[in-house]
C-alpha cells in the first residue's frame, strides 16, 4: 500500500495507477540527478536514448573485463547501502553468497509495499533501462545466470511494459546466451506477486516467488546461503540496483563524493503528507528535512507546523517535529540518532491537525490486515492493537486501555519471527510515547486532553493538495 | 568427541551432538522449554514464539576467530539483546541459554497471552481438554487472567469436517502448522494448507474427497490444541476417565505398538470397549505414529455380531452348545482322525495360539499348516534383517529394494520409514508392475511384467547390470523388501529366494540394518513360521484329510476351496470369531477371543516379538487355551497360560531361545522423550512402558552356515490377453476391517483397473460395468481406467468383496 | 437441698410450656437451611434447554467416583443443550455420594445443583442410581421439553453466555 492510506486518507484498497507527478520545483537542480535521470532526459525508457547516454556500457565493460569478486570489491567500495530499508552495505551483502555452491540467483525487490514509498514505481516506469542494468551488474557479480524481478500484483501494467523492455534487451543481445562473447549467460525474468504487503520481506518474497504462500523463512539460514530454490540468492531493492551502473561507470571514489562519509550516495525521498508539493525528490543522503520539507516541498498548506514526520511509511518512528529534527540530516545514522530510522525514505508530513490516536488505527488497521499470520504476537497482537485503537477512536475506552495498548504494543515487540510485527508497534509506542494526550482525549476517563473527542479524519485532509485522478484498481487485496 | 558441544542451560551443563536445537538439548536436562509449533518429528519453524529463551554466546575475535577470554581466564559470553527461539537455534560450544528469567517468564506470558485472545476457551467440552498442551502451558506458563474483551474475539468455523475421519474447529486452531507439516513432510499427502493470512488464517483441506491421506489421525496426536479431533472419538469420553492397555496392531507385518483406551459404555450395556486407540511410541517400529488401519480398525473385535457361545450342528444347523459339550464332540472327533486331522491356522493368530495349535495337532498324529497365499518366510529366517535393524537409522550408505509390493497399501508405516530413509539419503529401488506410491521417493524405479519378479531380481545378480543392481549391490547397508503382487505361493517363495541370494551374493546379511523383510499379507505370518507352521501352498486341505480344524481362517469364504469340498473332507471345526462362511460349514464352531481381550505375542516382518496384552471384557475364549482345552480332552498336556507357552516356544525354537513374558516388557528411555507429562513436546501419543519387544535373530546370526538356494528364473509366462493381477488395498472388506463403519467411505466398491489401450479396446469407459472372468469365477464389477495398470494387465483388489482368483492368471472382461 | 430440687423441676416443668422441637414427619417438613446440600438436580434454561453440556467435570471432581457420565453429539434438529455437546447418560450412584458439593463447584455452567431434597431411600443398590430423567427439572412454563429442533447456528457455540454467580 503506497502512502495514501496514511497521508491522503485513501479508503483502503485505493490507490493510484500511477504515482503522483512530480511537482514543479521551484530551485534549479543543484546537483545531476542519477537515479531520477529521466527528468532530464525526455525518452529515457526507450532503449536507443539510453544506450545513447552511455547506457548498458557499464554491464559491457563489467562483463568483459572485470572478475565478479572486483565488481562486489567495487561496489563494497562505494558504500552503497540497501535503499529497501534497512540500509545494509550492499557489497557486502554480495559477499556473503555461501561459496561454491550454484546455480545462484538474483532477484530484484520491486514489491515496494510501504505506505508512503513510490519511488521503485518511478524507476520502474520512467527509467527501466539504469535498474535493469543494475540487475544485470548485480547478477554477475552474484555469478547469476537468472534473474527475478518480484513485483507487487499492482505492478501489473508495469509488468506488461517490463516483459517487451525484456524482449527487447534480448534481441539486442544484451540478455541471453554467452553475452558480448563471454561465457556469461543471463536471462531475467519478471514475476508478479499477489499485493501482499509481506512479500516486500526478503524471504517472504523468495516463498512467493517459488509459488508458495507468503510467509517470511526462519533466518538463518539467509538468502545469501539459502535463498531461491534453497540456493544462495541475493535480494536487493530496486532503487539499490540502479545505483549500480553509476558506480561501475564513474567509480567508487567519485560515488562516496555525494552523501554523507557513511551514507554515501543519492536517495529518492518521497515526500508526502502535510506539504504542498509531493513527490519523490532525489537528493544526496544527508539533507535537512527543512530542506526537503519547506525548500522543495513548499511547506505545509495550512500553514500550521509540523507535528511530526514519519520517515519510513506506516512502519516508522512518529518523530515529533521541534527545530533540531528539522535541520536533521536525513541519512541513516543521523536519523537513528533521533530515535528513529530511515528505512525506505517515505517521508510523510504531519501537521499539527493530525490526531495520533486516529493515525495509529490506520497503520494499526494496515498491519493487521498484512500481518501474514505465521507468527503468533503479530498474528494476534495487531488484531488486538486494532480492536483497541477502533474502541478508543470511538470513545468507547478508558485511559486503562490506553496502558493496555502500550502494553500489548510491548509485549510484540522483541518476539516477531520477521520485521512486520516489529513494525507495526513502533508508530503505536512512539506515538503513544510523545502524544499520549491525542490517545487520553478519545478516552471517557481522559479529561483536559486537547485532542477532540471523536475524529473520523482529522481537519485539513480535504485542504491536501495532489488531487489524483482516482483509476481503478487493477489488483488489490 | 568433536561432534559433541557442551552448554550451559539454566546453570546446567549438558553435553549434546552438535546441530541439537536448545529445546531439545535442554529436553536432555529435564528441563521443559515450552513449545506449540516445534515436534521433535519435524523441521523446526519457529511460529509460535513461545520458546524464546535468552542465548548467550562465546565471543570470538573477528579475525583470528580465537575465543575471546574474560579476566579470571573464561570464554567471554555475551548475551544476544533479544530473546532468541530454542526451537530453531541450534546449540554452539559454550553457549549459555536462560529459560528461567523474569524477561523469558513474561515473554511466555505474553505468547500465551496472545493465543489465548482467539481461543474459544471451550475445554469443558473439547476432546483434548485433559491432555491439551495449551491448557498445560497455560497453567504452567500463562497469565492468571485475561485482558482482552470475550465479546471481541474472533469467530470462526466450528465442527468443520475436513474428512470423513478428522474434524476441524477453527477456533480452537493456533496456527502451527504441524498438521500441515506432518501432511507435507512426513508422509507426502499434500492434502492440507493454510489460506488466507493473518487472524484470517485458516487450515483447509486441499484435496478431494477432503483430508485424503492414510495417516490423517496421526494429525490429532499431534495437534497441541483440539482443534482436529477425530469422527471416531467425537465427545466419546474425557481423557482421564480411561484406561490404558498396551496393544499391538493386528492389521499389517509393521506391528505398531498401540495404547488402547477403554472405559465403560452405557449403549453397550456397561461393558468395557475400546473408546480410542493411541500409536505407542517404538522408536524401532512404529516411532510414534501409526496409519488410519490401526486407529480405526478396531471396531470387529467389539462388534456385536462376534461369537459368544459354541456353535454345534444338530440335524444340520448349528445351534449354540454349553462349552464342554463343544468340546468334548470337537476333541473326540479330531483325536478320532488322527493322521487324517488336518489343522489350518491363519497368520493373525498370536504365537501362543500357533504353537499351541500346532503342539496339539502333531500331537493327535495330523498336520497343521499356515493359510498363506505368501511363502518366503524360510528366507527371512535365515537372512532375514539383523539384530537392531531400524530403518530411522537407515540413510546415505544404505540402499532399499521394494519388489513386488505396494508398500503404502501393505505396510503403511514401513512406506513411511522407508520413504523416510530415502530423503535422508537412502538409496531407495523400487521393482514392481506398475507404478506405486513408493516410486515417488524412489532413486531407480524398475518396472518388469507381471512374472518377471524373480528373472529381475535375478537380473540384478549380474554384476553391472544395472545401475541400481551396483547400487545395492555398492551399498554398505541393503535390506530388501518383498511382497506378493501377481505372485502364487510358488512364485513368492521363488522370489524371496531370488532375494536372499542377491544379499548374500553381496554380503548384506546378519549385520543391523542388512536383510530380507517379508511384506506379509498378516500381522503374525512370520511368526506362524516361526512356530512350525508350514503352509501347504494352494491346497487348503492335504491329501486324505478326514478331519478339518480351521482356526482364523476363512478358506470359503475366500473362495479357496468350496463349503461342499469342506465338508466332503470329514469333521469341521472352526474356531472363529465370526460365523465367516467357513464357520457356517463347520460341524463345531469355537467362539475365539479377540485380541484386545487376552494375552498374547505377534512376531513382526522384522521378526521383533512383541506383547499385547488384554483391554476389555472376554467374549470367547483365547485360541491358546481352546487348543489347550481340545488337547486336554484328547489326551495332551499343554499348557492354557500364555507366559507358560511362550516358555514352552523359548525352549523349542531356536531362534525364540531365552524369550520370556518379563523380556518383553522391558523398555529403554527413548528420544525423543513423549507422552506422560511431556505432552505438549511429542503429542499425545503415549510413552512405551509396556514393552518394545526383542527381536529374535536371524539363522545367520546364530551361526548358522547360509549359501545361496539353487533358483532359476521361471520361464517368462505365455501372455494371451490380459493378465488379472490381484492387488492388496489397505482399506479392504477383510473380515476384521469391514466392521469399522467410521472407515466405510474409504473402502472403495469393487473394481478392476485397466490400461488404457486395453479399456479403448474393449471399449469401456471409466465407471462402466464390466464382467471379469477368470479361473472359472464371474464377478461384475466396476471399471477404473487411469492408465495406472500396464497394458494387457488388469488390477484388480484383493478383499474387496467379489472372490478373485487368488493369483495372477488370464482373464476375460468385458462391457456390461 | 430443697432449693437445687426445686430449681431442677423448674427447669423440667417449663420444658412443658415450650414449643417441641419433634416435627411429625412426613405430614410436617421441616424447612433446610439455604446453603444445605441434599439431592442433586440437573438444571435447565428457561428455554428448556439442558444446562449440562456432558462435560464430566463433575464426576472429574467427585471424591467418591459416584458420578458417570457420557456426551454426545448435539445437532440443531435434535438440540438437548448449547453447544456442540450433551449429556447423553448422567448417574449418580447416591449411596456413594458424600454431599461435599464439588461437583457443583466444578459445574461450568451451573447445571448441576445440590438442592433441598434430602429424601434419599432406596431398597436395592439399582434403584441408588439416580438416572438422567430422575435429576434433571421439569421444562420452566414457558419452555420447551428437550430434545428441541432449534434454529442452525443460534445455540452453536459450546459455552453459553452466563452471568456470574451472585
Amino acid at each position: 500500500m503506497p502512502a495514501d492510506e496514511t497521508a491522503a486518507g485513501l479508503p483502503m484498497g485505493s490507490q493510484p495507477a500511477t504515482p503522483p507527478p512530480a511537482a514543479p520545483e521551484p530551485a534549479p537542480v543543484k546537483y545531476e540527478r542519477l537515479l531520477l535521470r529521466h527528468r532530464d532526459i525526455p525518452d529515457l525508457h526507450r532503449l536507443e536514448v539510453y544506450r545513447q547516454h552511455g547506457g548498458y556500457q557499464a554491464f559491457k565493460q563489467v562483463v568483459t573485463t572485470l572478475t565478479p569478486k572486483q565488481v562486489i570489491d567495487e561496489v563494497r567500495a562505494s558504500g552503497l547501502r540497501g535503499r529497501g530499508g534497512a540500509g545494509f552495505p550492499t557489497g557486502v551483502k554480495w559477499s556473503f553468497l555461501t561459496k561454491d555452491s550454484y546455480p545462484r540467483y538474483l532477484v530484484a525487490n520491486s514489491d515496494e509495499s510501504e505506505p508512503g514509498t513510490f519511488k521503485d514505481r518511478e524507476i520502474l516506469e520512467r527509467n527501466p533501462h539504469q535498474f535493469l542494468e543494475g540487475v544485470m551488474i548485480a547478477a554477475y557479480a552474484a555469478e547469476a545466470h537468472l534473474a527475478y524481478n518480484y513485483m507487487r500484483g499492482e505492478f501489473w501494467d508495469i509488468a506488461l511494459r517490463l516483459d517487451a523492455v525484456l524482449d527487447e534487451l534480448r534481441q539486442a543481445g544484451l540478455l541471453g546466451q554467452n553475452l558480448f562473447g563471454t561465457s556469461y549467460s543471463l536471462d531475467i525474468h519478471n514475476h508478479l506477486g499477489a499485493g501482499a504487503y509481506i512479500c516486500g520481506e526478503e524471504s517472504a518474497l523468495l516463498e512467493s516467488l517459488e509459488g508458495k504462500l507468503g510467509q517470511p523463512r526462519l533466518k538463518p539460514p539467509f538468502p545469501a546461503d539459502k535463498g531461491l530454490y534453497q540456493k544462495p540468492t541475493v535480494v536487493n531493492n530496486t532503487e539499490t540496483l540502479t545505483n549500480v551502473p553509476m558506480i561501475m561507470a564513474r567509480g567508487a571514489a567519485w560515488y562516496k563524493t555525494i552523501g554523507t562519509e557513511k551514507s554515501p550516495g543519492p536517495k529518492i525521498f518521497c515526500l508526502s503528507g502535510h506539504v504542498k508539493r509531493p513527490g519523490n525528490y532525489e537528493l544526496p543522503l544527508g539533507t535537512t528535512f527543512r530542506h526537503l520539507i519547506y525548500d522543495l516541498g513548499g511547506g505545509v498548506p495550512s500553514g500550521k507546523p509540523v507535528k511530526a514526520i514519519l520517515t519510513a511509511g506506516a512502519s516508522s518512528t512518529v518523530l515529533a517535529s521541534s527545530d533540531e529534527l528539522l535541520d536533521t540530516p536525513m541519512d541513516y545514522e543521523s536519523v537513528a540518532a533521533r530515535g528513529g530510522a530511515l528505512g525506505s525514505a517515505s517521508i510523510i508530513v504531519l501537521d499539527e491537525s493530525v490526531d495520533l490516536a486516529w493515525l495509529t488505527l490506520k497503520t494499526s488497521r494496515f498491519f493487521k490486515h498484512e500481518s501474514c499470520g505465521k507468527c503468533t504476537p503479530c498474528r494476534e497482537g495487531t488484531y488486538w492493537m486494532l480492536n483497541i485503537l477502533e474502541r478508543v477512536n470511538k470513545g468507547n475506552a478508558d485511559k486503562a486501555d490506553v496502558d493496555l495498548l502500550q502494553t500489548v504494543a510491548l509485549q510484540i515487540q522483541g518476539k516477531c519471527l520477521c520485521p512486520l510485527g516489529e513494525f507495526s508497534v513502533t508508530p503505536v509506542l512512539s506515538g503513544l510515547q510523545k502524544f499520549r494526550a491525542d490517545f487520553d482525549g478519545h478516552t471517557r476517563d481522559g479529561k483536559g486532553a486537547p485532542a477532540k473527542p471523536s475524529a473520523a479524519r482529522p481537519a485539513g485532509t480535504a485542504a491536501r493538495p495532489a488531487a489524483r485522478k482516482a483509476e481503478p484498481t487493477p489488483a488489490g487485496d | 568427541m568433536a561432534d559433541n558441544v557442551t552448554l550451559t542451560i539454566d546453570g546446567a551443563r549438558v553435553t549434546v551432538p552438535k546441530g541439537t536445537l536448545i529445546v531439545d538439548a535442554a529436553k536432555r536436562l529435564g528441563n521443559d522449554i515450552p513449545v506449540f509449533c516445534y515436534h521433535p518429528k519435524l523441521q523446526p519453524v519457529g511460529m509460535c514464539r513461545m520458546c524464546l529463551v535468552e542465548v548467550g554466546r562465546v565471543q570470538r575475535d573477528r579475525a583470528s576467530g580465537q575465543v575471546i577470554v574474560d579476566e579470571n581466564g573464561q570464554p567471554r559470553v555475551v548475551m544476544a539483546p533479544k530473546l532468541e527461539t530454542a526451537c530453531t537455534t541450534p546449540v554452539e560450544e559454550g553457549m549459555v541459554v536462560i529459560g528461567a528469567s523474569g524477561r523469558v517468564k513474561e515473554a511466555r506470558d505474553d505468547i500465551l497471552e496472545f493465543l489465548l485472545t482467539s481461543h474459544p476457551l471451550d475445554c469443558p467440552v473439547c476432546d483434548k481438554g485433559g491432555e491439551c498442551p495449551l491448557q498445560n502451558l497455560t497453567i504452567a506458563h500463562g497469565p492468571g487472567q485475561s485482558r482482552f474483551i470475550f465479546e471481541e474475539k474472533f469467530r470462526l468455523a466450528k465442527q468443520l469436517p475436513l474428512g470423513e475421519l478428522i474434524y476441524l474447529d477453527r477456533e480452537r486452531c493456533i496456527q502451527c502448522a504441524r498438521c500441515i507439516r506432518f501432511q507435507n513432510d512426513i508422509v507426502d499427502d499434500r492434502v492440507l494448507s493454510f489460506y488466507e493470512r493473518g487472524r484470517h488464517l485458516e487450515i483447509i483441506t486441499c484435496s478431494e474427497p477432503g483430508f485424503d491421506s492414510k495417516f490423517s489421525g496421526n494429525t490429532t496426536d499431534i495437534c497441541p490444541v483440539g482443534a482436529l479431533t477425530t469422527t471416531d472419538f467425537r465427545f466419546e469420553a474425557r481423557p482421564w476417565e480411561m484406561n490404558m492397555a498396551a496393544s499391538i496392531c493386528p492389521h499389517c507385518p509393521v506391528g505398531c505398538n498401540l495404547t488402547l483406551n477403554t472405559r465403560r459404555e452405557a449403549r453397550s450395556g456397561g461393558q468395557m470397549v475400546i473408546k480410542r486407540v493411541m500409536p505407542r511410541q517404538n522408536e524401532q517400529v512404529n516411532e510414534i505414529w501409526v496409519c488410519d488401519k490401526g486407529r480405526f480398525g478396531h471396531h470387529y473385535a467389539s462388534s456385536s455380531d462376534r461369537l459368544t457361545r459354541p456353535l454345534v450342528r444338530r440335524d444340520g444347523k448349528l445351534l449354540e452348545a454349553a462349552w464342554e459339550e463343544a468340546l468334548e464332540l470337537a476333541a473326540g472327533q479330531l483325536k478320532a482322525a488322527g493322521a487324517g486331522l488336518a489343522g489350518l491356522a491363519g497368520g493373525r493368530l498370536s504365537n501362543e495360539d500357533l504353537y499351541n495349535f500346532r503342539q496339539v495337532v502333531t500331537g493327535l498324529g495330523g498336520s497343521a499348516a499356515l493359510n498363506t497365499r505368501m511363502g518366503g518366510a524360510e528366507q527371512t529366517q535365515q537372512v532375514g534383517v539383523g539384530l537392531g535393524t531400524n530403518f530411522a537409522e537407515m540413510g546415505p550408505g544404505t540402499a532399499i529394494l521394494v519388489v513386488a509390493s505396494d508398500l503404502e497399501e501393505e505396510a503403511p508405516i514401513w512406506w513411511l520409514r522407508v520413504k523416510q530413509a530415502a530423503e535422508r539419503g537412502a538409496t531407495l529401488i523400487v521393482a514392481n508392475g506398475r507404478p506405486t506410491k513408493t516410486d515417488r521417493a524412489a532413486r531407480y524405479v524398475i518396472r518388469y511384467a507381471y512374472g518377471q519378479e524373480v528373472a529381475t531380481v535375478l537380473g540384478m545378480l549380474v554384476t553391472g547390470s544395472s545401475e541400481a543392481a551396483e547400487a545395492l549391490a555398492r551399498a554398505e547397508n541393503s535390506v530388501i523388501l518383498f511382497g506378493r503382487e501377481g505372485l502364487d505361493f510358488a512364485g513368492s517363495t521363488a522370489l524371496a529366494q531370488a532375494c536372499a541370494n542377491l544379499l548374500i551374493a553381496t554380503n548384506h546379511y546378519g549385520r543391523p540394518n542388512n536383510g530380507l523383510v517379508g511384506v506379509w499379507p498378516d500381522a503374525n505370518t512370520q511368526g506362524a513360521w516361526d512356530m512350525g507352521l508350514p503352509a501347504r501352498g494352494q491346497a487348503v486341505l492335504p491329501v486324505g484329510a478326514t478331519a478339518s480344524w480351521i482356526v482364523a481362517a476363512d478358506p470359503v469364504g475366500d473362495g479357496e476351496i468350496s463349503a461342499e469340498a469342506l465338508r466332503a473332507a470329514g469333521f469341521v471345526v472352526v474356531q472363529e470369531l465370526f460365523l465367516t462362511p467357513t464357520a457356517q460349514a463347520a460341524d463345531v464352531v469355537l467362539p475365539a477371543a479377540s485380541w484386545v481381550e487376552r494375552e498374547g505375542t505377534f512376531t513382526n516382518g522384522e521378526r521383533r516379538v512383541q506383547r499385547f496384552y488384554p483391554a476389555i471384557t472376554m467374549k470367547g475364549r483365547p485360541d491358546f487355551q481352546i487348543a489347550a482345552e481340545i488337547g486336554a480332552r484328547a489326551g495332551l498336556s499343554v499348557s492354557s497360560h500364555a507366559a507358560q507357552i511362550m516358555l514352552a516356544i523359548a525352549e523349542n525354537v531356536p531362534a525364540y531361545a531365552g524369550l520370556t513374558y518379563q523380556k518383553l516388557t522391558e523398555v529403554v528411555k527413548q528420544w525423543p522423550e513423549v507422552g506422560g507429562r511431556d505432552l505438549y513436546y511429542g503429542g499425545a501419543s503415549y510413552t512405551n512402558r509396556q514393552g518394545l519387544g526383542v527381536q529374535v535373530p536371524s539363522a545367520a546370526e546364530r551361526g548358522a552356515d547360509i549359501t545361496a538356494g539353487k533358483l532359476a528364473a521361471p520361464p517368462p509366462p505365455a501372455r494371451n490377453g490380459l493378465t488379472l493381477v490381484p492387488v492388496t488395498v489397505l482399506y479392504d472388506r477383510s473380515t476384521t476391517f469391514v466392521r469399522s463403519q467410521v472407515m466405510h467411505p474409504y473402502v472403495p466398491r469393487p473394481y478392476v483397473e485397466l490400461n488404457t489401450a486395453d479399456a479403448a479396446r474393449l471399449d469401456i469407459q471409466d465407471g462402466d460395468t464390466v464382467t471379469v472372468e477368470a479361473a472359472g469365477v464371474r464377478v461384475t464389477l466396476t471399471a477404473r481406467v487411469d492408465g495406472r495398470a500396464p497394458e494387457g494387465v488388469a488390477l484388480m483388489p484383493a478383499d474387496l468383496g467379489p472372490a478373485v482368483p487368488a493369483v495372477a492368471g488370464p482373464a476375460t472382461i468385458q462391457k456390461g | 437441698m430443697f432449693v437445687e430440687f426445686v430449681r431442677g423441676l423448674a427447669t423440667t416443668f417449663k420444658q412443658i410450656f415450650e414449643e417441641p422441637v419433634t416435627a411429625p414427619y412426613p405430614e410436617v417438613k421441616r424447612p433446610v437451611a439455604a446453603r444445605f446440600k441434599g439431592r442433586h438436580e440437573l438444571k435447565r434454561y428457561d428455554n428448556g434447554l439442558e444446562k449440562c453440556i456432558g462435560c464430566a467435570l463433575c464426576a472429574a471432581a467427585c471424591p467418591a467416583d459416584a458420578i458417570f457420565v457420557e456426551a454426545a453429539e448435539n445437532t440443531d434438529a435434535v438440540r438437548f443443550s448449547p453447544g456442540e455437546r450433551y449429556a447423553s447418560t448422567y448417574e449418580i450412584n447416591m449411596l456413594r455420594c458424600i454431599f461435599c458439593g464439588y461437583c457443583a463447584d466444578a459445574c461450568p455452567t451451573e447445571a448441576i445443583v445440590l438442592e433441598s431434597n434430602y429424601e434419599l431411600s432406596f431398597t436395592n443398590r439399582d434403584s441408588s442410581i439416580y438416572t438422567k430423567d430422575m435429576l434433571i427439572v421439569p421444562v420452566l412454563p414457558g419452555g420447551e421439553p428437550t430434545p428441541q429442533k432449534a434454529p442452525p447456528g443460534k445455540f452453536g457455540r459450546a459455552i453459553p453466555d452466563m452471568k456470574d454467580p451472585e
